[in-house]
């Protein structure tokens, strides 16, 4: 008892500071490919160029977030966070830091998504089936959220992981 | 042959076959029941049109067997002066427990019975494997090649036989000189008749030996799935006729997202009669037809219950070439990915690789 009292004291004064902090992601993002690296089709290790055609995302419904003038829509509620994407596409995450499975776009396989906050980042981390495919590697993927200070530029870092390599890139986005 | 063998429906032939009955089979007869049974399996009910969807629940046992995976890459070399406990050492360092070489430029050095002893030394010391001599032959070309690779064929076993192999691997080819271009007559009758007939002639003239002669199943050639590997196992009619499986050679868009059921179909139907093992992954992410190879374990291929058949195999060592890649670097890296996936299923990889 005397342990969850502390607990909730040091909440009090530690967490609840920290949640009032978290930043806003909220509003329609627009992609800086100037300052932005280039995404990596999360599939194709190797490929002919031709190919390469198509979407290509390997989580759930998360696609690639393309870029032009179509925005990126996100809605940021006290306990989730949703992303409409410029060509439709939608994933929502739950900011509850426990772990959600996801169905990915082949819908035979699932990912587990987990999102929260570290310090004014968001932090969402996804293992998955590397292509949705049954028997694959396993992909672990993490995504940081982070706004700059005026709150005009997200930038995404994502970390792509199979046992073979590791990647990372970074997409910059600005607030239209 | 009684009839012609269309791929799909060999291949949907080959999983209705096996899902209604247990009891053994000649391929033949199998093939009589395949032929009634034109049309794809059963998956989303005889009354829709399209059956490449997986079904819903895939039999996927991952219960790993006894047998040990050797991953191959390298190639072996025949080539004077060549430091063979160097070779073989580099190998080892690399991950590779075994390797081939590719017929073209092993037999264009002749391998004298002292080189030969020189060499199973330093493979034995370095505990490395050269199990095999790869043949890109077309043993049904248009005469006269036809002959002239039949004879290419014979040499390599009997070079095998000197050093110890455990096979060689060829393919039935094409009716066209060049036989990565596919003849629209390869699954005639004519071109079945020459694929046995260019085998016996290979095994008669390689009579009493003990070297396997393994076929790898390609899409553009006649043997393109597994029912059509255990026909001319019959066909030919000698237990040398052995498979040199490579499941992603018999994928089409039919199959692609069948893979498990591939797997399942073709090791249960083949069983011991496969000698060794190609290891790639492939994905159709196009509108067209068009396959392309992807790093292994990331593509459609269902490597988990892959490797677990693998390793099932009643051998006490199974001998994986990992191919179709570019650089030493990507090989590492796929052999990491299959590595990974061994230990994740309890599957276990000869040798060790070295820290990425």
């Amino acid at each position: 008892m005397k342990r969850h009292i502390l607990m909730v004291v040091g909440m009090a004064y530690f967490g609840l500071p920290i949640l009032a902090a978290a930043p806003n992601f909220s509003g329609s993002w627009v992609k800086d490919n100037s300052k932005s690296d280039p995404v990596p089709n999360p599939l194709m290790l190797r490929e002919t160029p031709q190919a390469r055609g198509g979407g290509g995302g390997g989580r759930g419904g998360q696609g690639g977030r393309g870029g032009g003038p179509m925005p990126m829509v996100v809605s940021q509620e006290s306990n989730s966070l949703q992303v409409t994407e410029p060509q439709g596409g939608m994933r929502k995450y739950m900011l509850d830091g426990k772990p959600h499975s996801t169905a990915m776009e082949t819908g035979v396989q699932k990912a587990a998504v987990t999102a929260s906050w570290q310090g004014d980042m968001l932090v969402v981390s996804s293992t998955e089936p590397y292509g949705g495919m049954p028997g694959n590697v396993t992909a672990h993927i993490k995504e940081v959220w982070s706004l700059s200070p005026d709150g005009n530029t997200l930038t995404i870092a994502t970390t792509r992981t199979i046992p073979a390599v590791e990647k990372t890139y970074k997409e910059v986005y600005t607030k239209k | 042959m009684a009839k012609n063998i269309s791929r799909r429906n060999v291949f949907t032939g080959a999983l209705t076959g096996l899902a209604a009955s247990a009891v053994p089979q000649t391929a033949s007869a199998q093939a009589a029941k395949m032929v009634q049974r034109v049309g794809l399996p059963d998956v989303w009910g005889q009354d829709f049109l399209y059956q490449w969807s997986p079904p819903e629940n895939v039999k996927r046992d991952l219960t790993p067997g006894n047998a040990l995976l050797r991953l191959s890459h390298p190639q072996m070399v025949s080539a004077e002066g060549t430091d063979y406990d160097k070779l073989f050492k580099s190998m080892r360092a690399g991950g590779w427990t075994a390797c081939e070489a590719g017929s073209a430029q092993w037999l264009a050095n002749k391998v004298s019975d002292s080189q030969a002893s020189e060499i199973k030394t330093a493979l034995k010391a370095n505990d490395v494997i050269f199990y095999g001599i790869h043949c890109a032959g077309n043993i049904i070309a248009p005469d006269p090649d036809a002959d002239r690779w039949q004879r290419h064929i014979i040499d390599a076993v009997n070079s095998g036989e000197q050093m110890g192999c455990e096979l060689i691997l060829t393919h039935t080819g094409s009716m066209y000189p060049n036989r990565n271009t596919p003849h629209p007559l390869n699954w005639s009758k004519e071109a079945w008749t020459r694929s046995v007939n260019a085998l016996k002639r290979i095994c008669k003239d390689t009579a009493g030996g003990k070297v396997k002669i393994a076929i790898e199943p390609v899409n553009s050639e006649a043997i393109n799935n597994p029912w059509a590997q255990k026909r001319l196992r019959e066909d030919v009619g000698d237990p040398r006729i052995s498979s040199g499986l490579d499941i992603t050679n018999m994928v089409d868009t039919s199959n692609v997202f069948r893979m498990t059921e591939l797997l399942n179909t073709t090791f249960e139907l083949l069983g011991d009669q496969i000698a060794y093992i190609h290891a790639k992954d492939i994905v159709w992410n196009g509108m067209q037809a068009g396959l392309n190879w992807v790093l292994q374990a990331t593509g459609c291929m269902d490597y988990e219950v892959f490797l677990t058949h693998i390793s099932r195999l009643k051998k006490d060592h199974v001998n994986i070439l990992v191919e179709f890649l570019n650089a030493e670097e990507e090989y590492q890296q796929a052999q990491r990915n299959i590595r990974s996936i061994a230990g994740k299923v309890g599957v276990k990889i000869h040798g060790t690789q070295p820290a990425a």
